[in-house]
Parts: structure tokens; C-alpha cells; sequence
């Protein structure tokens, strides 16, 4: 038996000197985190160069001018406040909707059942285009709501609550409707059945759910530029600054966002560790 | 707690063309162990989900202590389920678990609290109420829900084959626990099984079901000794069964010609002479050696012998026909296989019936 093994480790040895196989995955490794991470790299270093167009070439000497400028720079901060109020209230909008859809359709015994889940996945393939310029047209003309940022919420939300809805039907496909019977038997309301059991059960789909849904309308642009009117967000800033050249100053945003995300990640994982360990 | 009775009137239940239960009368006395056995897909469950309100009955109704069920939702009924998964609520403490129906009915933390321990310590899980469910063993979670069950004080249990996931040894000293719970609480409990031995030991008066239609409703030594129907014959223990014409009858006995001979049971059917008939004897009442008053007397040859320690189960072969024979430690044979062997049984423990349908193993 060990004779044999050995023989044939050694023929495969002999047939191939090099592993491609594990060469090819390095090899494709190597490109793959180039692709990732080299433009993220370029524009961390840009961020710090002196010289008026972000450049890695044109090395004019370190500085941290860009990040002076960036807090003195009234649009981008007005900018991400608009983001931000815009993110907390796709979250308030989504995740209720999203809940109510998952719901319906995972309770529903109907025929209907198929189509209404074609109609309530469907925003989620509309382009962003045809959702932000309908609503805004929907809500100034049938409401005389301006475009700003009330429509660019709910814009957004018209996709975004589609994503949370799959999300909590993923959940609620795997929970154990026993469970809710059970609560019923001993009587329990329906609002109590929701709330002791249902609720606490889908409590880490909805955290999810609202990171995603603040992640995807915070970095959100077709939509919230066409429905957004004379308002502004900073990614549509950052759009209708690049027609005039682009600053250094996005730059630092961009060193900003990803600053945030590697701790927010870190403390994340830190996080669940510790609670794994608990 | 109190008992109350349950009455099932001209209850039915039909899902589309599938009929589950045919309709079905019952009464269920106040504090009595009553338990309804039968294959699965026999309709139980669904009896059960009616008496609970989960079901709404096709026809007919559900009357618990003379008031009538009909509207009543599962959460305003008198009644407690007790799932066969159990359905703990995994997010809950034991103590919440039990204290849940407490809760529902806007009792105080406090008064709700003290009563979950007060039943924590009748199941026996004082100290245990602060653990989640899934760090108890299967015998402790079985108990949580028994005790959630009980603590909004139920007139009537309802038990959905809660001990089928348990091993063996658990389930029968479960059996023993519950039928002792039952009897300290003189809650009326409605117990569902496709296991006999869970049925026969714990009930004072079983119902045997069969594709929606309650064969026969008597005590477990009645549905043993007398059983109704080919179906509640071949399914609540072991049969020999012998099939035949029945060519004779004389003082309340039927004499069949089988391929066996002529056999003598109790013709408690009133068949008569012509009729196509089935013959069941329990293995346990055929004997080895002829004993006085045994009119049957076949021969047959020892195929195997299965030890079972305190008794012995023999299985043997005349022609088409096999044979199964329980017999003591005590009285076994020693005769090797293949040895011919005679054996007996009486007349009286033999009953003969129309053909019907019986069980399938």
C-alpha cells in the first residue's frame, strides 16, 4: 500500500516539474487584487500629492492640503449630511416594506402569489433612470412635491425595500411557523405572536438589511441624481464635479470611505468573535 | 386545574376532494386519559388541529364543557397543544417559555414568574429556568413544554405524538410521567400516537382510527381482548390471522374450514354459514403444549426462534400460512429448526369477523 502511494507520487512528480495548476490559481490570484486594490492604492497616494490633479506620477511633494480643504468645502459636507438623512430614511421606509412584501408572500397561499412577487422584485430591474425621473415627475405633478430629497428617498426606496423584502424572505423560508401556532395556542395575540416571536427572529435580517439597505443608498447615483432635483448628495456632487476636472479633494473622500470601512470591518469581526467565544 | 369534556359532534373535516376525518362523534369524559391511535394520515392529527382551533371542521362542531367551539379562535379556546416538535421558543429562556401564556394574558412579570417556577419544580426543572432551550437534554425540553402548556391552567391537554423523538428508554419513562402528571392535575388529556404500546399504557379509554373513521372507542384491555374490526384487530397488537368459509356454527362459536382444518373461534359477528371470514389469535394465546379446552389443534413446522429473554417469539410455517407463537422463557421448546411441532390455542381466544381491511405491517 505505501509502496504503491509513493510510486505514485513520484510519476506525477515526473510529469509535471511545475504545478501549473497551482501557478495559473497564484497567477490569477496576483491579477485579480491588482485589479481590487491598485486604483484604491493610486488613489490613496494621489490624495497626499501637491500637485492640483490627483496624480501618482507627477509627484509634487507630500502634503495634507486636500484634507484641509475638504471640511471648508460647504457642498461636499452639505452633501453628505443630504446622504446620510437620505440613507436613515430609505432604511425607515425599506425595511417596513420590505417586511410587509416578505410576509405576503411567504404566507400567502394564493395563485396570485407569483405575480405579485414579479411586481415586487420588479424595481429591482427597472434602470435607475426610469425610477428617479418617474417619481419625480409622479410627485411633483400629482402632489406638487419638488424634487429634493423627500423624492430621492423614496425613490430609492421603491428598489431598495425590493432587496430588503428577498432578504427577510430568505429568513422566513427557514423559520418554524409551529413556532407562531404555538403562541397562538396559548393565547397570544396576533400582535403578540409578531412581536415575542416573529420579531426577535428576523432582528439580525433586519440589521442586515438596514446596513445594506444605508450602504446601497448611500453609494446610490442613477436614481437619486434624476430624482433628486436642484439637491444634491455627495456621490451627485462628486458626478458633477468630474465635468469640470477632478480635485484631489475626492480623493480624500474616497481615503475617507475606505478608512471607514476596513474599522468598521475590523470592529465587526472583532465583534462577532468575541460573541462567538461568549 | 379542572378537567373539562370534550364532545365532538358529527365533527368531518375535508381538504378539496381529500376527506380526512368522516364524520365523527365522540365524547371525551372531563379529566379522563384518552387517546387516539392509528396509522399516519388516519386523520388524528387533523382531529386534534380541530378540537385546538387550528382547523376549522367541514361540518359538525366541537363542544369543550358544554360551550360550543364553533369562531373560537385557537388563542380564546380552553385548550393547550402540545406540538410534536414541542416548538420551544428558542429565543426565550426556559422561565419565559413557560411563563409565556402567562404573559399573553397581561399577568405581571412577577405573578408570572413565580408561577413558572412553580411548575418548573412540578416537572422537575427547579433551578433550570434561566438556560435556553437548546442547552436542556430531549427529556428536559419535553418538559418545558409540558409545563408551558399546563401553566395557562388548560382544561384540556392535547399531546401531538409529543415522544416520538425521543430513544426508548426516555419514552417509557416519559409514559409513566405523563400519565402521572395527568392524574395530579386532573386536566382531561387527549393524547395522539401511531405507537400502541404508548396508547394501551397510559389510556383509560383509547379511539383507534383508520382513513378518517374512528373504528372502535373502548378501554385498552377491551380494544386487546375485543377488538371491533379486521383493521383494529391487525393493528393494535399481533394477529395470527387464518382465512376462510365459515361451515358451521354452534353456541356462539363459528367453525371455519381454512387451509389449516377446521378452526373454532368466537363468532361474536354472527356470521353465518357461507360467509367468507377472517380468524385472528394473538400469538401469546397459542400454546406449545394442548391444555384443557383447546378445540384447535394445528401442526407446523419451527422456522425460527427469536430470544427474546424473559420470552421466547417462534416462528413457524404450515403450508402458506405463518405462524408467530409468544411463549415464556419458561415454557419454550428446545426442538431444533425445521423440527415439527404441534400446537393449540381455544376456541374463546379466537375471534372470527368479515373480511376487511386489515393494517399492513
Amino acid at each position: 500500500m505505501t509502496a504503491t502511494l509513493a510510486n505514485h507520487t513520484e510519476t506525477a512528480q515526473r510529469k509535471s516539474p511545475i504545478d501549473w495548476a497551482a501557478a495559473i490559481l497564484n497567477g490569477y490570484l496576483l491579477i485579480f487584487f491588482a485589479y481590487m486594490f491598485l486604483p484604491m492604492i493610486f488613489m490613496v497616494v494621489a490624495a497626499f500629492n501637491a500637485s492640483p490633479t490627483p496624480s501618482v506620477i507627477d509627484w509634487q511633494g507630500f502634503t495634507l492640503e486636500w484634507f484641509r480643504a475638504l471640511p471648508q468645502d460647504q457642498r461636499f459636507i452639505d452633501g453628505l449630511i443630504h446622504s446620510l438623512i437620505i440613507a436613515l430614511g430609505v432604511i425607515v421606509i425599506s425595511i417596513p416594506l420590505g417586511l410587509a412584501g416578505a410576509l405576503l408572500l411567504t404566507r400567502l397561499q394564493s395563485q396570485a402569489t407569483t405575480f405579485l412577487y414579479t411586481v415586487l422584485v420588479s424595481p429591482m430591474l427597472t434602470p435607475g433612470i426610469v425610477l428617479g425621473a418617474t417619481t419625480l415627475i409622479f410627485w411633483r405633478d400629482a402632489f406638487g412635491v419638488e424634487g429634493g430629497l423627500l423624492t430621492a428617498t423614496i425613490a430609492q426606496s421603491s428598489f431598495i425595500a425590493s432587496y430588503c423584502m428577498l432578504m427577510f424572505m430568505a429568513r422566513l423560508q427557514r423559520q418554524d411557523i409551529v413556532q407562531e401556532e404555538a403562541a397562538l395556542d396559548l393565547g397570544a395575540s396576533s400582535f403578540l405572536v409578531f412581536r415575542r416571536i416573529t420579531l426577535p427572529f428576523l432582528m439580525p435580517t433586519i440589521l442586515t438589511a438596514a446596513a445594506i439597505a444605508f450602504l446601497q443608498s448611500i453609494e446610490n447615483y442613477n436614481t437619486t441624481f434624476f430624482a433628486i432635483g436642484p439637491s444634491w448628495t455627495l456621490v451627485t456632487e462628486i458626478g458633477s464635479r468630474m465635468r469640470f476636472g477632478i480635485s484631489p479633494v475626492i480623493n480624500v473622500i474616497g481615503v475617507l470611505f475606505v478608512a471607514i470601512t476596513i474599522i468598521a470591518a475590523t470592529v465587526y469581526v472583532m465583534a462577532s468573535r468575541r460573541k462567538g467565544r461568549a | 386545574m379542572r378537567g373539562n369534556d370534550v364532545i365532538l359532534e358529527n365533527l368531518s373535516m375535508s381538504f378539496g376532494d381529500f376527506v380526512a376525518v368522516r364524520p365523527t362523534d365522540l365524547k371525551i369524559n372531563a379529566g379522563e386519559f384518552f387517546s387516539i391511535l392509528g396509522p399516519s394520515g388516519c386523520g388524528k392529527t387533523t382531529i386534534l388541529r380541530m378540537i385546538s382551533g387550528f382547523l376549522n371542521p367541514t361540518h359538525g362542531r366541537v363542544v369543550i364543557g358544554d360551550k360550543d367551539m364553533s369562531g373560537i379562535r385557537a388563542n380564546a379556546r380552553p385548550t393547550a397543544l402540545i406540538f410534536q416538535n414541542l416548538a420551544l421558543f428558542p429565543l426565550m429562556s426556559v422561565r419565559d417559555n413557560i411563563a409565556f401564556g402567562l404573559e399573553a394574558r397581561g399577568i405581571s412579570k412577577k405573578v408570572r414568574h413565580q408561577k413558572a417556577e412553580e411548575l418548573l419544580d412540578l416537572v422537575a426543572l427547579d433551578g433550570q429556568g434561566d438556560k435556553l432551550p437548546t442547552a436542556l437534554s430531549g427529556g428536559q425540553r419535553q418538559r418545558v413544554a409540558i409545563a408551558r402548556a399546563l401553566a395557562v391552567e388548560p382544561s384540556v391537554l392535547l399531546l401531538d405524538e409529543p415522544l416520538s423523538a425521543l430513544d426508548l428508554k426516555l419514552r417509557q419513562h416519559m409514559r409513566a410521567e405523563l400519565k402521572d402528571l395527568q392524574r395530579k392535575t386532573g386536566v382531561t388529556f387527549i393524547y395522539i400516537t401511531h405507537d400502541q404500546g404508548e396508547a394501551l399504557t397510559m389510556s383509560d379509554r383509547v379511539a383507534v382510527m383508520n382513513k378518517g373513521v374512528v373504528e372502535q372507542v373502548a378501554t385498552s384491555d377491551e380494544i386487546y381482548a375485543h377488538p371491533k374490526t379486521p383493521f383494529v384487530a391487525s393493528f393494535v397488537g399481533e394477529q395470527n390471522i387464518f382465512k376462510g368459509k365459515v361451515v358451521g356454527k354452534e353456541n356462539g362459536y363459528a367453525i371455519l374450514e381454512t387451509s389449516q382444518g377446521k378452526l373454532f373461534g368466537q363468532n361474536a359477528h354472527g356470521l353465518n354459514e357461507g360467509e367468507e371470514a377472517i380468524l385472528f389469535v394473538r400469538p401469546e394465546r397459542m400454546s406449545l403444549e394442548e391444555k384443557q379446552g383447546q378445540q384447535n389443534g394445528l401442526s407446523a413446522v419451527l422456522e425460527r426462534r427469536d430470544m427474546e429473554g424473559p420470552f421466547v417469539n417462534l416462528h413457524m410455517r404450515a403450508g402458506d400460512q405463518s405462524i408467530a407463537i409468544h411463549v415464556t422463557n419458561v415454557e419454550q421448546t428446545h426442538q431444533p429448526l425445521g423440527a415439527d411441532q404441534k400446537l393449540w390455542f381455544a376456541a374463546q381466544d379466537a375471534v372470527v369477523m368479515r373480511p376487511g381491511e386489515l393494517a399492513s405491517e
